[in-house]
């Protein structure tokens, strides 16, 4: 099978951008609600975020290159959306099966699942909104 | 010849793509669940990540 290496590039490079812009956006996010107190200075959790969002949002992004045509939605928005919250899912619910067999190392936290849930919601528009920037930019 | 060779390459960039996505992949594993026996230290350098930005279940 070969890959379409100008169309998974796109889709990297925008996972990778939206997903460090998330990290932080997501670090700015925890500051206001304060559901999380941060342990470390403000430089290495912008660092930390921005790697770790850069991350997520490279595999969201790579599974909606790989995914988008089969995806039962016409627009791109609620395909990524559909994506960035399953891939959370996936990680929280494999989270949780850890939580039932080691208790003591893993306990789901309410506040900030909802907010990791809600964050997921937005890594799909940024997804979707750095995709779109090259597609215009060619125009 | 020179089409076969470049075939070749053409395959063998994929190749190289669809590891560095796989490996990107694992590496959301190890951060989302702080895998310290395969990675050692990443779940102190990712804590507060896992915490505030991913929501997920941790001590």
């Amino acid at each position: 099978m070969d890959i379409d290496i100008k169309d998974w590039k796109k889709g990297i490079i925008a996972g990778l951008v939206a997903g460090t812009i998330w990290g932080w956006v997501a670090l700015a996010t925890n500051w206001v609600t304060g559901f999380f107190p941060l342990e470390e200075s403000l430089l290495y959790e912008l660092i930390t975020f921005g790697i770790g969002g850069a991350v997520f949002g490279t595999v969201a992004a790579g599974f909606l290159v790989l995914t988008r045509q089969h995806l039962p939605f016409k627009h791109l928005l609620p395909k990524a959306i559909m994506l960035s919250t399953s891939l959370w899912l996936l990680l929280y619910f494999t989270g949780a099966w850890l939580s039932a067999t080691d208790h003591e190392r893993y306990h789901p936290v309410m506040d900030e699942t909802i907010q990791g849930l809600a964050l997921s919601v937005v890594m799909g528009g940024l997804i979707w909104i750095f995709w779109r920037r090259p597609v215009k930019a060619a125009q | 010849m020179e089409r076969i060779l470049e075939k070749d390459r053409s395959q063998l960039k994929s190749f190289l793509f669809a590891l560095v996505i796989v490996a990107i992949a694992f590496m959301l594993i190890f951060i989302a669940f702080g895998v310290d026996s395969v990675v050692p230290g990443i779940h102190d350098l990712f804590h507060d990540f896992r915490h505030s930005a991913l929501g997920m279940p941790c001590h």
